[in-house]
């Protein structure tokens, strides 16, 4: 499947006066994929989402949809439709004369154009909601309906902005598996813009993380975690741990890091995946690469020693503040609660796990 | 004493507050506009006496029964009605682009600014602005006066001044801000991404306008038109002054039936009759519109 990106932007630059709103970005959007624009308020997510649905005039660059320069082609024009983040459902229509709205100029018939409708409803589970008056819905309702009133029109890409934000974690987390199962369901591509990370890896096959104005890194979500390309990216999804490094030999694609606390360890080049900046190095590592090892177990790999300055209890994790000997900082560690295995008290001195593969080298 | 620990606990609910909160208000509002209306009504059912203010306590409705039956009643009633539509709807008509513009186009720390500017008239006198009127579009007035010596018409028109024309004018600009108040919280309050919503599924701007703003907008509308519309019938003013007398209106001749001909029964039911017409010509256009405002939010 080597088709032509559904959506090319090619050095998008946007000015709002003097304020530089969007940097230059440049990205292909797939057919058919789910992909998230992710980043802190204010980097220009929500702007490049207008911007590809048509309610923003961009200063210079291209977009390309579907093959075809979008310039001039105003929002009604264009094969997108938008889920709002306020909804934007019309208070004064009912649910049904709501996601019939775009069907004015459709020329089936009205039976049709009625069925039609009823199908989009059952496929956001609002089966029988039809009569109901928009503004007696509920927050999770008015979302359903919204995604109703895009999809029946068939767009070529549905634009989401951040649309989980209002609801509650766990409506959130249900809307989160049905708005993938309806992606997969519709095979229409999905654009997400959304500041929250979780809601990025959980949903997305690919994520652009955006700072100021620019992309950071576009990749899909498990390397996004895994190999992020700088500090920043890193400490944006999840919690990494950094400790101050410095790089001794380079060679062959091999690379011979000193590390504080850790001592000289052996990675791959692979594990630098960001550009050399000439800056202080530092080495970065998940909570969950780090394992503590309890009496009777032995590394696989190596060990270090160092003791419990805090804990954390999640229920079925439990994290650890640890301060390594060495260390200047505590680090953070995860683990999993498994039957048999007990919280560790604060002050606990114990011995920690941990492998040169799961580092990510900054510099 | 259990009514006292009754009342004692009655002036501790909110209940109480709010009602001492409305009561010098409604104190006022019962003395000043429900006692004068009961006077009226009572009025309306009495006999006219042959002294001076002098009404006879004997019921009867044949003042009703006059004024519903003479002509002349219903022909100034008629046009009443007539010049207040007209009246509404120019002004109405007119305020929406005002408080269009003002809500959309204007940026928000000016708009208490426009708001501000849009009041003005008020600073001088109804009576004061109702003699300007005059004096533009009078027989030697600034337009015929000026058209004259531009040499543009030879004699005054006379359509402009002392017609029903000059008093839509008058009463028009009178109460154009009462008209774009209303209709400018109602644009207000509609959320801006439901008209990105019109545009992205698919309305170009007029399409949305006429799908969605105007529909959220009509709360507003029908606002406008009552406060227009309802004052407008009752005005006396603006008749006698711009139409010199000679188009009275329905208060005019209620004011005559009162003051002038000293028949208080007949105008005080003229003038329940006429309460009771506008009244329900307002319940009728409310009941139109009243999906529109059934809309919360």
């Amino acid at each position: 499947m080597t088709t032509r990106p559904m959506i090319e932007l090619k050095d998008v630059q946007k000015y709002y006066g003097d304020y530089h709103a969007l940097r230059g970005i440049t990205a292909d959007i797939r057919a058919g994929e789910f992909f998230s624009l992710l980043g802190p308020s204010g980097c220009g997510k929500t702007t490049l989402l207008r911007t590809i649905a048509g309610f923003e005039d961009i200063t210079s660059g291209v977009v390309m949809i579907d093959g075809k320069d979008m310039e001039g082609v105003a929002a009604n024009q264009r094969p997108t439709n938008m889920v709002f983040q306020s909804y934007a459902i019309f208070p004064h229509l009912t649910v049904e004369q709501n996601v019939a709205f775009g069907l004015r100029k459709d020329p089936r018939t009205k039976e049709e154009k009625a069925k039609a409708v009823d199908e989009a409803l059952q496929m956001v589970g609002l089966k029988g909601f039809g009569k109901r008056a928009a503004h007696a819905l509920s927050g999770g309702q008015r979302q359903r309906v919204a995604l109703a009133r895009a999809l029946i029109l068939k767009p070529k890409v549905l634009l989401l902005d951040e649309p989980l934000s209002a609801l509650d974690k766990k409506m959130r987390e249900n809307m989160q598996v049905e708005l993938i199962r309806l992606q997969r369901q519709v095979g229409i591509t999905f654009i997400l813009v959304t500041h929250d990370q979780e809601e990025a890896l959980v949903m997305s096959d690919r994520i652009a993380v955006m700072f100021d104005g620019e992309i950071a890194q576009l990749d899909d979500p498990e390397t996004l975690y895994r190999l992020p390309k700088s500090r920043r990216v890193a400490d944006f999804i999840g919690h990494m741990n950094f400790l101050p490094a410095k790089v001794v030999d380079e060679a062959n694609g091999e690379i011979d890091v000193d590390v504080q606390g850790l001592g000289r360890c052996h990675i791959n080049a692979k594990q630098a995946p960001g550009t050399n900046t000439g800056g202080e190095a530092s080495i970065g590592f998940r909570p969950e690469t780090l394992t503590i090892l309890y009496e009777g177990q032995s590394a696989s790999d190596r060990e270090t020693t160092g003791s419990v300055e805090e804990v954390v209890y999640y229920g079925d994790m439990t994290y650890y503040d640890v301060k390594l000997d060495g260390v200047a900082d505590p680090v953070r560690l995860s683990m999993r609660n498994v039957p048999g295995r007990p919280v560790l008290d604060r002050g606990t001195k114990t011995r920690v796990a941990w492998s040169p593969s799961a580092l990510v080298l900054f510099r | 004493m259990d009514i006292k620990t009754r009342w004692g606990r009655f002036t501790r609910t909110p209940a109480f507050n709010g009602y001492a909160m409305i009561s010098p208000t409604a104190f006022y509002a019962l003395l000043l506009l429900a006692a004068p209306l009961g006077t009226v009504v009572y009025l309306s059912f009495m006999t006219d006496g042959a002294g001076v203010r002098e009404v006879i306590n004997q019921p009867t409705i044949g003042n009703y029964l006059t004024a519903w039956t003479d002509p002349i009643y219903r022909a100034l009633m008629l046009r009443s009605l007539f010049v207040s539509t007209l009246v509404t709807l120019a002004t109405v008509i007119l305020a929406f682009p005002v408080a269009y513009y003002i809500s959309f186009f204007v940026t928000p720390n000016k708009k208490s600014l426009w708001l501000f500017l849009i009041t003005i008239p008020f600073w001088t006198s109804y009576l004061v602005r109702v003699f300007l009127w005059k004096v533009i579009l009078g027989f030697n007035g600034v337009i015929n006066s000026g058209l004259i010596s531009l040499g543009i018409i030879e004699d005054p028109l006379t359509w402009i001044n002392v017609n029903v024309g000059a008093i839509v004018v008058t009463l028009a600009h009178a109460y154009a801000p009462f008209a774009i108040l209303p209709i400018f919280v109602a644009l207000e309050k509609i959320d801006r991404s439901l008209l990105e919503a019109g545009r992205d599924l698919g309305e170009t701007a007029l399409t949305t306008f006429w799908r969605v703003t105007l529909p959220l907008a009509m709360p507003g509308v029908v606002g406008a038109v009552l406060i227009v519309f309802i004052p407008t019938v009752g005005d006396y003013v603006t008749p006698d002054i711009i139409g010199g007398g000679k188009i009275p209106l329905i208060a005019n001749v209620i004011q005559k039936l009162m003051l002038g001909i000293d028949n208080m029964p007949l105008g005080s039911s003229v003038a329940v009759s006429a309460m009771l017409i506008v009244g329900a010509a307002a319940a009728i256009f409310v009941l139109i519109n009243a999906r529109f405002l059934k809309v919360k939010k």
